[in-house]
């Protein structure tokens, strides 16, 4: 493998939707899938100056279609976002589909043959088309969303035995990290505890994030003076001891785009285009590891293939989002990506030392569980927000130090890892 | 007429065996079986039975509602992180095993424990379970 783009690649701009529930959330309530895919291809084509006669191709990811009721999604889309005529195709790449699509756009782009690539994602986890009807949805009870998620998992011999994500991608990594390191079950808990109030407040500062409530503010709306007394109530259970709710992903509705350029594209440009420097991208079944949790080898794959291209360090890193459906296992790949050292993770946090004004900022647009989740739109919306930091346009919840090198790792279910390296900005 | 891979591994789970692969170019063992070696990716592949002996490293537990129906009467379950003694790591439910945090951090405290298959049927499909020995 050459592992190498031939010519630069930028990522020109980026759109998101605020993250919600089509059915509530004041921004999305009434929308249909088609019509919110348009809110953030609008906001992309506007962010990066493009016209919708510049663009070449279209890449267009949705993943559980019981919800989207959307399959050949790129046709189905096209005369919505002002695209009929273009090369497009809908993609799947679980919950990594956004940015394994923006891999795919740079590889065109850095062959010469498009010069602009618009790349979108959309998803709904909580409702469905209501009976067929063109804009009425229903809303969905949650194990069904579950049940649908797990098509892209195992199905000769996981799903069908009892296979079941919360243990799985949390239980057992926070009892394989705290048995490796020598944590007890009561650090791991305050500590998990710190890190929701990270991700809470980064989301407090978001208009975008499903929940803009801060952890504390729960805590006494809740009637409770102590936040962490709220963190162990019954508000808070176990979803996979020992795994609290608070420490999981919050499924959301939405939907991200990127207009992906060649050089050329970019030097008429007159914003700050960001640099796409390298990606990685692995695969692999079930079982996700061996003997301990805290490694997934794809992860260590994706990391080494996307570091070599970018020609990076970690220690090169200002900003890193890792793929955070499960806190615990957040810490993991963060210590396997090199930005946090090997078993300090969780010192780390109670120290905030990854909040947005921290000396190593992660997640700061609130992460999987309060940013919200919206499986084939979250990875544009994880790369959405490493461009607003690193062009120092992320308002309150900007990194004092503006990033000049970001990197963005995703998990598409179950399992494509996939990792960006984007430098440039202000 | 073929017979599936799949169908099979089931059909020898109901007979208490655990049947996976050997691969006749590397040595490898793939378990439960695919069509190809998951070490090297060769398809030159041979039955190989396995003892269903292993040891717990992980026990945690599940949601309920199950996401799949099959398992809605089971759940919540103790679910392990579990490794075969010729080497495989499996997940499945481990029988006769509390899942209240009291429990599962006494088990957690004993650290590695060994186990053994106790395949159950779940609406008329045999699981691969396991129980501590």
């Amino acid at each position: 493998m050459e592992g190498k783009f031939r010519e630069p690649v930028y990522i020109l701009g980026a759109g998101c939707t605020r993250f919600g529930n089509l059915m509530e959330t004041p921004e999305l309530k009434g929308l249909t899938l088609q019509e919110l895919a348009a809110q953030a291809v609008k906001e992309a084509l506007a962010d990066s100056k493009t016209s919708p006669d510049e663009i070449d191709a279209v890449i267009i990811g949705n993943v559980t279609m019981q919800t989207s009721n959307l399959p050949a999604t790129y046709s189905q889309l096209s005369k919505w976002l002002g695209m009929e005529m273009k090369a497009g195709v809908h993609i799947d790449a679980g919950c990594s589909t956004t940015n394994v699509g923006v891999s795919m756009a740079a590889m065109s782009v850095a062959s010469g043959v498009y010069r602009k690539v618009l790349v979108v994602g959309l998803e709904s986890t909580s409702s469905r088309p209501s009976k067929l009807s063109p804009y009425e949805r229903e809303t969905i009870p949650t194990e069904e969303m579950w049940l649908w998620t797990d098509y892209c998992i195992n199905q000769a011999y996981g799903v069908p035995q009892g296979y079941d994500i919360f243990p799985v991608y949390n239980g057992f990594l926070a009892l394989g990290y705290c048995r490796k390191y020598g944590y007890s079950i009561e650090d791991f808990d305050r500590s998990m505890f710190e890190l929701c109030k990270t991700r809470r407040l980064h989301a407090s500062m978001n208009k975008k994030a499903i929940n803009q409530e801060k952890l504390e503010d729960e805590a006494t709306r809740m009637g409770y003076s102590d936040p962490y007394e709220f963190w162990q109530s019954p508000y808070n259970p176990f979803l996979s001891w020992p795994s609290r709710l608070r420490s999981a992903v919050v499924p959301a509705d939405g939907a991200s785009a990127l207009v992906i350029s060649c050089k050329e594209e970019a030097e008429k440009y007159d914003g700050l285009p960001i640099e796409l420097s390298g990606f990685g991208i692995s695969i692999g079944d079930l079982p996700w590891y061996g003997s301990d949790p805290t490694i997934q080898n794809y992860d260590v794959a994706s990391f080494k293939k996307a570091y070599k291209m970018a020609d990076i360090q970690p220690s090169d890193i200002d900003y890193l989002h890792v793929h955070d459906c499960s806190h615990i296992s957040s810490i993991c790949t963060a210590e396997l990506s090199g930005y946090l050292p090997q078993g300090e993770g969780l010192e780390y946090v109670k120290d905030g030392r990854l909040r947005f004004d921290g000396d190593r900022p992660m997640s700061t647009h609130g992460g999987r569980h309060a940013f919200g989740h919206a499986w084939a739109a979250s990875a544009g919306a994880d790369t959405y927000e490493a461009m607003k930091q690193m062009r120092g346009i992320a308002g309150d919840r900007q990194i004092p130090k503006t990033p000049h090198t970001s990197v963005i790792h995703t998990h598409g279910y179950g399992m494509i890892s996939t990792v960006l390296v984007l430098k440039g900005g202000k | 007429m073929p017979e599936s891979i799949i169908k099979e591994y089931y059909e020898h789970l109901k007979e208490g065996k655990l049947v996976g692969t050997k691969c006749t170019v590397c040595g490898g063992y793939t378990f439960p079986p695919t069509t190809a070696c998951e070490k090297c990716g060769s398809m030159a592949l041979e039955p190989q039975e396995f003892s269903g002996k292993g040891t717990l490293l992980f026990v945690s537990h599940g949601v309920a509602p199950a996401p799949n129906p099959r398992f809605a009467e089971l759940a919540p379950y103790a679910y392990g992180h579990v490794q075969l003694e010729e080497g495989i790591f499996v997940q499945g439910l481990i029988t006769g095993v509390d899942i209240d945090p009291e429990s599962l951090l006494k088990l957690y405290e004993k650290g590695p424990m060994a186990v053994e298959k106790d395949i159950i049927e779940v609406e008329n499909l045999p699981i691969l379970a396991f129980k501590i020995v």
